[in-house]
C-alpha cells in the first residue's frame, strides 16, 4: 500500500499540486492512524496533508478517485458481467457465483468441442494467454500485461493520442493475434463457438486498455499538461485559438502567482529626523538609562501607481486583453493599476475592473472602445485625464502598434509624460524589424520611452512583468 | 499531549461525539482534522468565509480537552514583542536602581579593576533571566504544564514576516529567545490557526499544517446546529429559516450570511415568538442576517419568492 501511496503522490505532482517528500511522509503517517479501511475518511485525512487550498483540494479529489478506483477495480465481475446483467437482483451472491462458474464452464466445453474440428481453434486453446484467460487467472494475466508492457516501453508514454497505438503494441506483444485470426476463420465458419471467442477476445482488449489508461494516468497526463502549457506561452497570442482561451487565463494566473509571490515583499524604509522615542528608551536600559543607539521611525514607501495604456483597436485587442489580464492578477503586490483603453479617443475603464471580474471587464472595454486608431486625439484624453497624477512613483505601461493612420502623433504629450513619470514602457506586438514601417510612428514613440520592448506572446509577457516589478519598487 | 490523558480524542467518533455534546455540530472531515492534529502533532490551518465556525473549532477542542485556550488575534504590524515575549524593562529598570548601592558592599575589598569585573562576573546576567520575561501568547503556550490549545487567529492579516517566525514555533514547538536559549514546550500544545483568505499564506507555512477548508454547512447539518444552539426553536420553523438562509446564499451578496448569522436569526425570531415565516417578519428581521443596506434592498425584492420555496421544500421535506 506504501507505494501505492508513493504512485499516488506521483500522479497529484503531474497534476500541478506540489507535494514535497516530508508530505509524502506525512501522507503515510495519517494512513498509517486512520487505517485503510474507511474509504471516505482516508481521503479527508490525506486531502488534508496533501491539498493545501481549495482548488487543490478539487483536483485531488479527481484524482484519489481516478487513482484508487481503478487500482481497486476487480476484474473477475467483467466475467459474470453478463449474468449480472440479466438478473440485477444479486441478492444471493453465492448462487450467481455458481452459475457463473457453470456458464463459464459450459462456454469452455463448447469452446472445446468446436476446437475438435478445428486444428487452429484448438492450438490456440493450448497457449498460455488463452489459457489464463479461461481460467480466469488474475495473477497470470496481469503478469503478462506487465511483461509486455515493459517490452514496448509502455512507461515512454506522453501523450493521450498514444494509447491507442500502446494498446494495440501490447496485445500483439501478448499475441492477441491469434485469437483475431481464430476469431476470423470461426466467422467464415459460422460456428456457434464464435460469440464466446468473441467474448474472450472482448475482455482481453479491455483489460488491456485499462492498464493502458492506468499507466497513462501515472506518467503522462500531467506532462501532457505542462506540455501544453509550454506551447502555449510560446505561441503568438492573436493567434491562440478561441478554445485555448480558458487555459491562457489559467496560465497567466499561474504565472502572476508566481510573481506575485516573487515580489510581495513589502519594503520599509527608515525615514531620517523622526525619533522613535520609545524604542531608543527601552534600548537604553541595559546601559543603565544612556541612551546608547538611537532608533528611528520606520515608515513603509508608497506603493507604486501603474497607469496601463491599451489600444484597443483591432489589430491590438487580443494583446490588450492578455496584458490587463495580467496585471489585475498580479493586483496583490500592485495595488495602484489604473487602466485606460483608446482607439479613436481615450477613456478610463478602471472601474470596470472594480466592478467585474476581469474576464467579464475585459470584454465590456473591447466593446466600449474598438474602433479606429488615433494616437493623437488618445494621448490627448490621457493627458487631461492622468497628467496631474503622473508623479516620480508612476509607471506609464503603453501597448500599441503605434500605427497612426498617418496622423499627427503629438510626440509632445509623450515627451511630458516621459519627464514627469517614473518610467514609460512601451509594448508593442509587432517584431522590431516592422517598427516605423508604413504608418508605424514607434521609432518616433521610442524616443519618448525608458523602456520599449516587442511583446506577442506569454513568455515575453511574462518578463516584462517580472522586470516591472523590480523596478518599480 | 499524549493519547492516554484525553481519551476523548481516542478517535474520529469520539471526537464527534463530544463536541455535539459540547453544543458544537461537525462534520465528519473536521472531526478527521482534529484527530489527525492530535496524532500527528501538527497544526491545522482552517480556512473558509467569515462566520462558519472557525474560531469556534479551536474553543470547543478547549472545553473539550478541559485544557487553557490561549488566542493570538493577528493584525498588520503584529511583532516578537507582542507574539512571542518581550522583556520587563520597567521591573529592569527598577532593579538597577535599587541595587546600585548593593553595588558598593559587594565591590568591598576588591583591589583593582580587573578583581572587580571578575566579582561581577559571578553574578551572570540576572536582569536577562526569566524572572524579568514577559510571555506573549506563543511562548505561553510553550509553558503551560498540561499542555493548552493554541489559537493563532486570522494570520492572513498579520505580515509576510510574521509567518517565517511561526515557522519554528509550529514544526518543532521551540521558540529561541537570544539571551536565554532555546525554550522547548513543556508539552506540545494543539495548534489552530485560522485564515479568511485576504491573501496566500507561504507555502512554507502551509507546508507544515493540516489543511482543513470548513465551506458553508448542508442543510441537515445546518439544521443540526440550530437545533442544538437554539433549541426552543419549532421544528418546522426550523427546517424553513435554514432553507431561506441557504436560498439567501444563492443569490449575488456582499456578505453572505454565515451560520453565525443564521443562530442569530433563529434566536430572534425566538424572541419575537414566530412559528412560521412570513413577509413582514422576514423584512423586519434581515438586518440580523445581512449586514449591507445594499444586500438588504437586493434581497427585500426576492422576499416573497424566497418564503414560497423555502416553504415548500419543508413541506416536501
Amino acid at each position: 500500500m506504501q507505494s501505492n501511496l508513493v504512485n499516488f503522490v506521483q500522479v497529484l505532482r503531474t497534476h500541478d499540486i506540489r507535494v514535497s517528500p516530508a508530505e509524502s511522509l506525512d501522507a503515510v503517517e495519517v494512513a498509517a492512524s486512520l487505517g485503510y479501511s474507511d474509504r471516505s475518511l482516508l481521503r479527508d485525512g490525506l486531502a488534508m496533508t496533501l491539498a493545501k487550498t481549495p482548488e487543490e483540494e478539487v483536483i485531488f479529489l479527481q484524482c484519489f478517485d481516478q487513482f484508487f478506483q481503478q487500482k481497486l477495480a476487480d476484474f473477475a465481475n467483467v466475467e459474470t458481467h453478463d449474468e449480472q446483467e440479466k438478473e440485477p437482483s444479486s441478492a444471493a451472491v453465492d448462487d450467481d457465483a455458481q452459475e457463473a462458474t457453470d456458464f463459464a464452464d459450459a462456454q469452455v466445453s463448447a469452446l472445446e468441442q468446436s476446437a475438435q474440428d478445428n486444428p487452429m481453434l484448438e492450438a490456440l486453446l493450448q497457449t498460455p494467454l488463452m489459457q489464463s484467460l479461461i481460467s480466469n487467472d488474475r495473477n497470470d494475466l496481469t503478469l503478462a500485461m506487465n511483461q509486455a508492457s515493459e517490452q514496448v516501453g509502455l512507461q515512454n508514454i506522453q501523450m493521450f493520442t498514444q494509447k491507442g497505438q500502446f494498446t494495440r503494441r501490447i496485445l500483439d506483444a501478448l499475441g492477441e493475434e491469434h485469437i483475431r485470426k481464430a476469431v476470423i476463420e470461426l466467422e467464415q465458419a459460422d460456428s456457434p463457438a464464435l460469440p464466446i471467442l468473441q467474448r474472450y477476445r472482448d475482455i482481453l482488449r479491455e483489460q488491456v486498455r485499462d492498464h493502458v489508461e492506468r499507466e497513462y494516468l501515472i506518467q503522462a497526463e500531467g506532462k501532457t499538461q505542462q506540455f501544453m502549457d509550454d506551447i502555449l506561452s510560446k505561441t503568438r497570442l492573436n493567434n491562440i485559438e478561441h478554445v485555448y482561451m480558458h487555459k491562457v487565463q489559467a496560465l497567466i494566473r499561474k504565472m502572476a502567482k508566481k510573481l506575485a509571490s516573487r515580489h510581495s515583499r513589502k519594503r520599509k524604509l527608515l525615514k531620517r529626523g523622526q525619533l522613535n522615542m520609545a524604542k531608543t528608551l527601552r534600548k537604553g536600559i541595559p546601559n543603565d538609562g544612556i541612551m546608547f543607539n538611537t532608533y528611528w521611525r520606520q515608515v513603509r514607501k508608497d506603493k507604486p501607481q501603474i497607469l496601463a495604456v491599451c489600444d484597443v483597436s483591432g489589430s491590438v485587442a487580443a494583446y490588450a486583453k492578455f496584458l490587463l489580464l495580467f496585471l489585475y492578477s498580479v493586483q496583490d503586490v500592485l495595488p495602484k493599476v489604473r487602466s485606460f483603453a483608446f482607439s479613436s479617443h481615450l477613456g478610463e475603464v478602471s472601474d470596470y475592473f472594480n466592478d467585474y471580474p476581469v474576464e467579464k471587464a475585459i470584454e465590456l472595454v473591447n466593446w466600449k472602445y474598438g474602433g479606429a486608431t488615433d494616437y493623437g486625439n488618445s494621448l490627448l484624453d490621457f493627458a487631461k485625464l492622468a497628467m496631474d497624477d503622473i508623479n516620480s512613483n508612476t509607471t506609464v505601461i503603453i501597448l500599441g502598434d503605434a500605427r497612426n493612420n498617418h496622423g499627427d502623433p503629438k510626440l509632445e504629450i509623450l515627451q511630458s509624460i516621459y519627464q514627469r513619470s517614473r518610467q514609460v514602457i512601451w509594448l508593442n506586438p509587432e517584431s522590431r524589424r516592422s517598427w516605423g514601417s508604413g504608418d508605424s510612428e514607434m521609432k518616433r514613440y521610442q524616443s519618448a520611452c525608458h523602456f520599449s520592448s516587442e511583446c506577442n506572446n506569454l513568455k515575453q509577457l511574462e518578463r516584462i512583468v517580472d522586470q516591472l516589478l523590480k523596478s518599480t519598487r | 499531549m499524549h493519547t492516554q490523558d484525553f481519551p476523548q480524542l481516542a478517535s474520529v467518533e469520539h471526537i464527534e461525539k463530544g463536541f455535539e455534546s459540547h453544543g458544537y455540530i461537525c462534520s465528519r472531515k473536521i472531526a478527521t482534522a482534529v484527530f489527525l492534529s492530535f496524532q500527528l502533532r501538527k497544526p491545522v490551518l482552517v480556512e473558509g468565509p467569515p462566520g462558519v465556525g472557525k474560531t469556534e473549532l479551536a474553543k470547543t477542542t478547549a472545553v473539550l480537552l478541559e485544557t487553557p485556550l490561549i488566542r493570538l488575534q493577528c493584525y498588520e504590524g503584529l511583532d516578537e514583542a507582542k507574539a512571542l515575549y518581550e522583556w520587563k524593562y520597567g521591573k529592569q529598570l527598577l532593579y538597577t536602581q535599587v541595587l546600585k548601592e548593593k553595588l558598593g558592599d559587594l565591590l568591598q575589598g576588591a583591589t583593582g579593576l580587573a578583581e572587580s569585573v571578575e566579582r561581577l562576573h559571578q553574578f551572570g546576567d540576572i536582569f536577562y533571566s526569566e524572572e524579568f520575561l514577559e510571555p506573549r501568547p506563543l511562548l505561553k503556550a510553550m509553558q503551560q504544564e498540561k499542555g493548552a490549545i493554541l489559537l493563532i487567529d486570522e494570520v492572513d492579516k498579520a505580515d509576510y514576516e510574521f509567518e517565517s517566525l511561526l515557522l519554528e514555533i509550529l514544526s518543532d514547538y521551540q521558540i529561541s529567545i537570544p539571551e536565554i536559549g532555546t525554550v522547548k514546550a513543556r508539552t506540545t500544545p494543539m495548534v489552530f490557526l485560522t485564515s479568511n483568505n485576504t491573501r496566500e499564506i507561504s507555502d512554507a507555512l502551509k507546508r507544515r499544517c493540516l489543511h482543513l477548508y470548513i465551506p458553508f454547512p448542508t442543510v441537515e447539518l445546518e439544521e443540526r446546529i440550530i437545533r442544538s444552539r437554539v433549541p426552543d426553536v419549532d421544528e418546522q420553523l426550523r427546517h424553513q429559516l435554514v432553507e431561506f438562509v441557504h436560498s439567501l446564499r444563492q443569490l449575488d451578496l456582499k456578505k453572505i450570511p454565515a451560520i453565525s448569522e443564521t443562530i442569530d436569526w433563529a434566536r430572534s425570531l425566538l424572541l419575537m415568538h414566530a412559528d412560521k415565516l412570513d413577509e413582514e417578519l422576514v423584512r423586519s428581521t434581515l438586518n440580523v442576517l445581512l449586514k449591507y443596506e445594499d444586500d438588504i434592498d437586493t434581497t427585500e425584492a426576492e422576499v416573497r419568492n424566497l418564503i414560497q420555496s423555502s416553504a415548500a421544500d419543508g413541506q416536501s421535506a
